[in-house]
This record gives C-alpha cells, structure tokens and sequence, in this order.
C-alpha cells in the first residue's frame, strides 16, 4: 500500500513537473519575465532641421527637462556606425553624438565613453575615420571603444527569447553606469525598422559572435534584440532623425528629412514613438510588441510627450514589400 | 624607404604587451587567439623567447576536437581561429600531432549551407541575399553561413598546410576547389568582396578593402579567374589614402603577393608602404595588438617573405 501510494505520488508529481514545463513553453516568454515597465515613460521630441554646432543646447536643453542624475556615473553612447557610404546618411550623425557627450559632461556626467561594433565592417577604424566620427572625438577628447574588440564579460541573459543561457559582452559596456542608445531612424530590410533597441545589435562583440553577430542572426534577430535588451538595459535614448532613411535600410535606403530628434527615458516608449513618426504601426514589429509586454511601455496613455506632439497625419516610410502592412494608412 | 627600424620599434611594442598569460588580448589583459597568432607572426624572425612562450600557450588551448577558440576562457567549439592557429604553427615550423587535428578538423568545418535542407531554403524560400549555396565555405562560428574573411583564411592555411607538406590529400584538394569556388561565387558585380556576399535585396554591395585583400591572397596561383584582374585592379585604385593601418596593411599584403602582375601594382607598393608608416606613427597608441601585428607582417612583406602567401 505504501508502496503503492509513493510510486502514485512519484508519478503525479512527474506528471505535474512536465505539465508545467510544457505550459510554460506554450506561454508567451514575458509572461515568465520581470516587468520593469516604469509607470509612466517620457519621450521629447525635438525639431532640428540640419546637423550643426547648435544640436548641442538643443540636446542639453531637451535632457534638462528629464532631470537625470549623472553625477560621478559612466555614460557609454552607443552609436549606430555600420559602414561608411560616401554621400548617405547611414550612421548616426558625428555632430549629433559629439552634442549628447558635450551635454552629458555639462550634465555632470564623471565619463563619457562612445563604444560600437560594427556588424559587417571588420575595420571599425575605417568606418570611424571616414564617417568623421573619429576627428570628431578626437577634437572633443572622447574616447572610442571598439566593441567588437573588447575585453568580454560573461553575463546572464535575463531573457528567455533565444534560449541562450550566457552572454559574452563587452566590459566598457557592463561597467557602464548609464548606456545611451543613439540609433540613426532607418526602416530594415530585415526587423522592419532599425531604432534603439535594435541599434544594442552593436554590443555584441564579433570577437565571439563573428561578422554580422551570425550567432544571434541565427537565433532569430527579434528574439536576439528581446534577450539582448533585457541584459544590457538602455537607461536613454537619444535618437538621430535629422536626416532618417527609408526603403532598403540600413544601408541601401533613401534619405527621408524628418528633422527630429527624439530623447527618451524608456527604449520601447521611444521606438514606439520613432515608429509613429515614420508612420509605421510600432505594435506590429515583433520586437518592439513583445518588448511593450515588459520591457518598456507602448501605449500611448503610459507614454507623456514633454516636447513636441507626434504630428496628426505622417506620410509612412517606405517599407520593403514585406513590411508594407506596418505603413499606417492616412 | 627604411622599413626595418619602423617593424623594430612595432615589435618593441608588441614584446612589452605580453601578458600574464603568455599571449595578447586585442586591447587589456583578456588573451584571445587572433592577436595572439598574428602577434606570433609578427615576432617569428626576432623575438624567440616571447614566440616559444606564446607558441606554448596557445597550443594548450586547442579544443578535443582538434579546433581552437577565439578567446581564453571561451567555450570549447572550434572556431574560425582554428586556420590562424595553423599558420602560426606552420609559420614557426612546428610539427606536432596538434597541426595534424588542426588540418582535419579545418577540412570538415562548413559554413551551415553545407546541408541539403539549409540548402534547399535557401534557394527557395530564404533568397533575398543572392549566392549559390552548393559553394559554401567555412563560417565564423560553428553553426552559421559560410562568409568570406574565414573563407579565405582557411584557404590560406589549407593551401600552405600542402604546399609544406603537412597534408596533401584528395580531400584537402577537394575542400579547397569548394572553398574557391565560393569565394568567386560571392564577389561583387564589379570585382572585389564585400564581407559575405556581392548582392543582397537586388542591390550589388561595394568591397571592403580588407576582405578583398584577403579573397586574392587565398586565389594565389589562379590569377586567370574571371573577375580576378578587376579585383585586383580594384584593390590597387582604392587603396591609396585609406585612413585606416588595418586595411592598409592587409592591402599591402595581397599587393606584395602579386607585385609582378604588372609595373602598376608594384610601383603602387611603395606609396602604400609609406602611407602605412605614416598611419602607424599616428596611431600606434590607440589601435590594438592584432592590428599592429598586421602592420609588421605587410611592411615585412615589403622586402622579405609574406606569412599569407600560397606558394605552389
């Protein structure tokens, strides 16, 4: 009898751990995952209708109004710098990135590091040096740290998207105390769109995941952004869409004058916001929808405009045919 | 044009870099395995003590199955490293049991395309990038495509692993036909490599000074290839004024190998060596060890032998 009753206990409770294992498998990922959706997130949009010296007040007038306490702490920008095409905007602009580190120091900030690793480009002092970018700190006495170059740490992954356990990441970029996601507003052949979260693609050093991060391209690139996000926490954006790009982003677009500039405390309020500003449904990027579920907020009432207002009707980017139905009709 | 004092003082600063752990990191104190190789090249002809000490320890990091990984403390699946290993070894004469694992486990690496089912979808359903998937290479990281920088890399080690007599067998023969194969298959419509492939979306993508330089030291000997000579030409005509020792170097590199295709590239070898003494004045400090390392091998390669070269 008692026998019986241990073996029938062994069994239920086998029975319960598969159950339970494969409800959780069913389940969405983040509902299994923290919410660290802040109440409220806040957004300013900033109209600057060329690249110039004067991005510099207008960022540190705009970061002012978010009152962020910088003081003693180590801010990495992370650029978007893929590749340098002579006459395109592809990268994120040297001016607008030499504003944000002027203004973070003026802001209090101890350091201020601007760290990439370029997808494709093997040579990141090339691309750094043609793209102006290099003068540009150098003139400023910035640092450059290539990531794909860095020393790695082994971290967590606080998400479950890829199934990867453990992530190498740069050191510049786990010792960072704030890191500021600086994406250049571009639609992708790939993700649909390009903007902070996606931008994180570029901490992922090529030391261990190769040259474009094939690792994680074959984990799936919106479940890479998702893990990536989660374990390397954006704390601000600072999005470059002075001069933006649609069509056959990130590379091969056209450029689509947006003149603005978007600041945010919350990397999904702020793609969101992008997205809206491209005319693009941001719900219906798998990344940035799942990411509304608890890494950031989408919606708009969780979501306070400090600056401008998204403007009432916005002529939707192109897309490449298979994003066509993120194009919000007007 | 005086070489030898500028390759001296590069490997002064290479020597004083050594870590802890008898090996280099890019940049700090993680050891990782291609500064290290590259570094071991760089110092093959001078610094013995430094050279055995390195040989020593990246050797010991070599995984169970014959491969190597890309840092000190990575885990244990082979990586693309495993061909810079090899001419590193090659390159310092050892001949050990570990050269041989080395060799067989780069001669059944293959980028994922490799399988009939990836293959098939990539064909059919997966096509926005255009290449012929039956010619694949050899990929970064186990697992993944095949793209052109480990290509080419293993091609180098493969062709000089035979032509120094480590291994001469059908099947390295055969592996290295394949690998060239996609390397033509994936150059871009006006000659030169971009990293992967020469279209992607319909649109031909522009070559990078370092891949395509590495491409043509892996063609060495098949010069009548179509798209060689406007590869080639490519390389000599964008190379001048490059801001950047990396791919200045490696530019040099793949014109030392070709110097005597015609007056024009080797007259161009000169003007690009002393812009690459020029680059590495100004940036010495703030570039990382492999690059550095790189800059000795192509200004070495100047006047004396170049460590990428295929000699049949």
């Amino acid at each position: 009898m008692m026998d019986l009753d241990r073996r029938r206990l062994v069994i239920s409770a086998a029975g319960l751990a598969i159950g339970g294992a494969a409800t959780a498998r069913l389940l969405p990922e983040e509902m299994l995952l923290r919410d660290r959706r802040p109440a409220r997130s806040r957004v300013a949009i900033l109209s600057a209708e060329q690249y110039s010296e004067g991005l510099t007040n207008l960022v540190l007038s705009g970061l002012r109004e978010f009152r962020l306490t910088l003081r003693e702490k180590t801010v990495l920008l992370k650029p978007n710098l893929v590749e340098y095409i002579a006459g395109v905007e592809v990268n994120t602009n040297p001016l607008l990135i030499g504003a944000a580190a002027e203004a973070f120091l003026k802001l209090g900030a101890r350091r201020v590091v601007v760290g990439e690793g370029p997808g494709h480009q093997r040579d990141t002092y090339l691309v750094l040096a043609e793209s102006g970018l290099g003068a540009r700190l150098h003139s400023q006495q910035i640092r450059f740290v290539d990531l794909n170059r860095d020393e790695l740490c082994n971290v967590p992954v606080k998400a479950t998207y890829t199934g990867l356990e453990q992530l190498w990441l740069p050191r510049t970029v786990v010792a960072s105390d704030f890191i500021v996601s600086m994406p250049k507003i571009k639609t992708h052949h790939w993700a649909g769109v390009t903007l902070s979260m996606k931008n994180m693609f570029g901490i992922v050093p090529g030391t261990k995941y190769g040259w474009p991060k094939n690792i994680l391209h074959w984990k799936g690139i919106h479940r890479s952004i998702l893990d990536i996000c989660a374990t390397a926490p954006i704390h601000f954006v600072i999005a470059d869409g002075v001069i933006a790009m649609e069509g056959n982003g990130p590379l091969h677009g056209t450029h689509r004058h947006l003149g603005k500039i978007v600041l945010a405390d919350d990397p999904v309020a702020a793609d969101f916001t992008c997205a809206r500003l491209m005319g693009l449904n941001p719900s219906l990027v798998w990344h940035l929808d799942r990411a509304a579920h608890f890494l950031g907020n989408g919606s708009p009432g969780r979501i306070e405009l400090i600056g401008e207002q998204l403007p009432r009707q916005v002529a939707p980017f192109d897309v490449m045919p298979e994003f066509a139905s993120l194009q919000m009709r007007l | 044009m005086e070489t030898a004092p500028v390759i001296r003082t590069l490997q002064e600063t290479l020597e004083s870099r050594q870590s802890r752990g008898r090996q280099w990191g890019f940049v700090g104190d993680q050891d990782a395995v291609e500064p290290t190789c590259l570094v071991i090249l760089a110092l093959r002809h001078h610094s013995s003590a430094y050279v055995e000490r390195a040989l020593d320890a990246v050797g010991n990091l070599q995984n169970k199955d014959g491969s190597w990984p890309a840092f000190v403390g990575d885990e244990a699946e082979g990586c693309w490293t495993t061909a810079l290993v090899l001419l590193s070894l090659m390159a310092a004469r050892q001949d050990s049991p570990r050269v041989n694992r080395g060799i067989q486990w780069l001669l059944e690496a293959r980028g994922r395309e490799a399988n009939w089912l990836w293959r098939w979808k990539l064909r059919t359903v997966d096509n926005n990038v255009q290449f012929d998937p039956g010619k694949f290479g050899w990929s970064w990281f186990a697992g993944t495509t095949s793209w052109l920088v480990p290509t080419a890399f293993a091609l180098i080690a493969l062709q000089q692993a035979s032509s120094h007599g480590f291994c001469r067998s059908v099947q390295l023969k055969g592996r290295v036909e394949l690998g060239i194969s996609m390397l033509l298959d994936r150059m871009c419509p006006g000659g030169g490599w971009n990293s992967g492939n020469g279209v992607a979306f319909g649109v031909p993508l522009a070559p990078h000074l370092d891949a395509t330089a590495l491409a043509l030291l892996a063609l060495k000997g098949r010069e009548r290839h179509r798209g060689f000579q406007a590869s080639l030409q490519w390389l000599v005509n964008h190379l001048a004024g490059c801001p950047s020792p990396l791919s200045m170097a490696w530019g040099i590199l793949a014109i030392a190998a070709y110097r005597d295709v015609s007056p024009e590239v080797r007259e161009s070898l000169h003007g690009r060596a002393e812009e690459l003494i020029y680059l590495t004045e100004q940036t010495a400090e703030v570039v990382d060890n492999a690059t550095l390392a790189i800059c000795v091998l192509a200004l070495e390669a100047i006047t004396a032998d170049n460590v990428f070269e295929v000699r049949s």
